[in-house]
């Protein structure tokens, strides 16, 4: 019994002592395995770091291949780690000798990866030559053949690039659920690739449409002058818009010794000056010329001139603005010396003795002289009203005023210059026009003054200028209210007229004059633009300021001004002035 | 010598001078004005003057155009021709050169007694 005892309690030491050894085992087996954990994730973190790090924005999957096999042997035991890559013209073929493996082992794990590689790829790759690299540890005779051997495919973009391979003249050593680290780092290197890929693309995309868009004309060579990009505009510029492979040539040809494109080129690529071209008449048009080297960002080629650029500025549009500020300047300079001279003149003879005697010629002198004057004054007047305009300093000072009164003082001050150039002038009120309307009277006065004077100027002997004054209905129909307040305007096809004024005070002075040509219309209320009409080839009288500052003024007033007119047949100048 | 001079400016006031000038000076020309180039080839077909004082900007018919329409219609060619001008324009001055001009003034730097001889001088030379 006691003997049974014993026997009991020595199997349930037995047992107990086997329970918590097989207990303690594996708690020693749990930490070393939570250990293992531990330092497998802290080493797949540290190896992910290094990768980011190292591959930064390396877009050179060899290089990051390279950088996740040196780091391998940290962590998985093999003799060889391998990689292939496939570049379409051969294959890459390294190996890192762990340890010393025979030439046949080396072979085997070469050959293994081409079947795979083939296989992925569902390509035949034998044709293809191989580019072999063996590092690490020296060959040697043996006849260990590979025991362990794994395999990850390198896939970059959803397309496998290669193959990378772990071997080991030890059996058993590689199983699937192992090797999830080596995958997650391949994983990680891929989609990193990937994604700076697609980054890259876009960016490509982005600087691809700019340079298409492009309103400069570009066209890039490498070092043998082979055109490597020409956007729209540059094929635009030699006359070639649609021609698929432009060549250096065309643009010698097109340039046609105007411009050395060719030799520039050579000297920006070789010596890696900037060259520039001020003014380059080329097909009609001024360009400036920029030939200029492109070096290489990173890598190797880094610092290095890789291909020649040439840019062209179109400057056609400024040098028209330069020639017409000139113009501008010569017609302000014959205005002004016009008036000038003859007061000059007018001086001289007034010195004579003989002039003071004869009383009829000593007034016509000094009334040429006070019409010069009070000419030059004008002139000076408009180009100071200009200044201020330009520089945003034109101001008007608004009081309440009687309209009607200031268009029937201007048409009284017109009668005499109508009546000789044989022109009936008048006034047509609409009825509801206000009585007192918040403007600047002297201002109005000014652009009644200039429309007035402009339409009778362009109007033949026998015709007719209107002033009239009525109210505009929001939405209503501008042309049908004029009709109604009794001028009908001109029918102008290509200047619609607006309905969509808020309710507002409409004065519109209508001629039958010789009307404005469809092309000089835009121009009008331009500083620059002055034009002559039909029958004023060289000259339109005056500075031609005139309108530039009505318009000034009435938007001062806050209201729009416009113009519809009928060539042969006349025009009307409208304004708003909100009432 | 009494001669007979157009002057064709759209500037009444020195056409006014000038004809004051040249009618009161010495030689008491017979003076007469056209205001632009139509009228101006109007009274050279009427009046055929001994000498042309010719505004290079002026409406209708500019001064280089009154030139070549004298060439081109052959009308009276031989008539010496002046341009007055406001300003230095080489580019017109070469045109109007080769046009066949006898001289060029700038009305504004010139004191009438100045564009006065220079007109005498090329009537002397001329006739």
């Amino acid at each position: 019994m006691q003997n049974a005892l014993v026997t009991i309690i020595a199997a349930c030491s037995i047992l107990i002592g086997a329970y918590s050894y097989w207990k303690s085992k594996k708690l020693s087996r749990d930490i070393v395995a939570s250990e293992t954990e531990l330092k497998s994730r802290m080493y797949e973190l540290s190896i992910l770091k290094e990768l980011g790090d190292k591959i930064g924005y390396s877009l050179n999957v060899q290089k990051i291949v390279d950088v996740i096999t040196g780091s391998l042997n940290q962590f998985i035991d093999y003799s060889t780690v391998s990689y292939m890559l496939v570049d379409p013209a051969k294959i890459v073929f390294k190996a890192d000798l762990q340890s010393s493996v025979s030439r046949q082992f080396v072979d085997d794990i070469k050959n293994r990866m081409r079947d795979s590689l083939s296989a992925l790829l569902d390509k035949k790759l034998d044709t293809i030559p191989v580019e072999e690299a063996l590092t690490g540890a020296m060959l040697k005779e043996s006849n260990e053949p590979v025991r362990s051997f794994f395999n990850i495919p390198l896939v970059i973009g959803g397309n496998v690039v290669g193959v990378l391979t772990v071997a080991h003249i030890k059996p058993g050593l590689y199983h699937e659920e192992e090797m999830t680290i080596l995958y997650k780092i391949v994983n990680q290197a891929s989609q990193a690739v990937t994604q700076l890929e697609e980054v890259v693309k876009t960016e490509e995309g982005k600087l691809n449409a700019m340079v298409e868009s492009m309103g400069d004309g570009i066209v890039m060579t490498d070092k043998d002058y082979r055109v490597a990009v020409v956007n729209p505009a540059a094929k635009f510029i030699i006359g070639l818009p649609n021609k698929n492979d432009v060549t250096i040539f065309d643009f010698i040809d097109h340039l046609e010794g105007k411009f050395d494109i060719r030799g520039k080129l050579e000297e920006s690529i070789t010596l890696g000056k900037i060259f520039s071209a001020d003014e380059v008449a080329i097909g009609g048009g001024f360009f400036q010329i920029l030939v200029a080297p492109v070096k290489g960002s990173h890598g190797t080629i880094k610092g290095e001139t890789v291909a020649g650029v040439v840019i062209f500025h179109d400057v056609t549009k400024e040098r028209q603005v330069e020639k017409m500020r000139d113009q501008f300047t010569s017609m302000i300079v014959h205005e002004l010396r016009s008036p000038l001279g003859n007061m000059k003149k007018i001086g001289e003879i007034m010195k004579e003795e003989s002039i003071r005697q004869d009383k009829k010629a000593y007034d016509e002198y000094v009334q040429m002289f006070s019409q010069s004057s009070s000419d030059m004054l004008d002139i000076v007047n408009d180009l100071l009203d200009v200044a201020k305009l330009e520089a945003g300093k034109f101001e008007v000072s608004k009081r309440k005023a009687n309209i009607k009164e200031i268009i029937e003082d201007r048409i009284k001050f017109f009668d005499t210059t109508s009546r000789s150039a044989k022109i009936e002038l008048a006034g047509v009120f609409g009825r509801e026009i206000p009585v007192d309307v918040l403007l600047d009277p002297l201002r109005i006065s000014q652009v009644l003054s200039n429309l007035i004077s402009n339409a009778i100027k362009f109007s033949r002997p026998g015709g007719r200028v209107f002033v009239q004054a009525f109210m505009h209905r929001n939405g209503q129909d501008l042309e049908r209210e004029a009709a109604e307040a009794g001028i009908s305007w001109f029918k102008d096809t290509e200047n619609k007229l607006p309905n969509d004024y808020a309710d507002t005070l409409v004065i519109a002075i209508t001629d039958t004059g010789e009307g404005i040509s469809k092309e000089n219309r835009g121009k009008l209320f331009n500083k620059f633009e002055q034009f002559g009409s039909g029958n004023r080839v060289d000259k339109p009288k005056g500075t031609g300021l005139g309108l530039v500052i009505v318009k000034g003024i009435i938007e001062a007033h806050g209201g729009t001004i416009g113009m519809v007119s009928e060539e042969e047949i006349g025009s009307t100048f409208y304004f708003t002035i909100k009432s | 010598m009494a001669k007979k001079i157009l002057i064709i400016d759209d500037d009444k006031i020195f056409a006014k001078i000038l004809k004051d000038g040249l009618t009161q000076s010495a030689s008491k020309h017979e003076v007469s004005v056209a205001h632009d180039g139509e009228e101006g080839l109007e009274k050279v077909k009427q009046d055929r003057p001994d000498l042309i004082v010719l505004d290079m900007m002026m409406p209708k018919i500019g001064g280089i155009e009154f030139l070549k329409k004298i060439k081109l219609f052959n009308i009276t060619p031989q008539i010496p021709v002046i341009i007055s001008s406001q300003l230095v324009d080489v580019e017109k001055i070469s045109e109007s050169v080769e046009l066949g001009i006898k001289g060029y003034i700038v009305k504004s730097d010139f004191s009438l007694e100045n564009i006065i001889k220079q007109i005498e001088s090329i009537l002397n030379k001329e006739h």
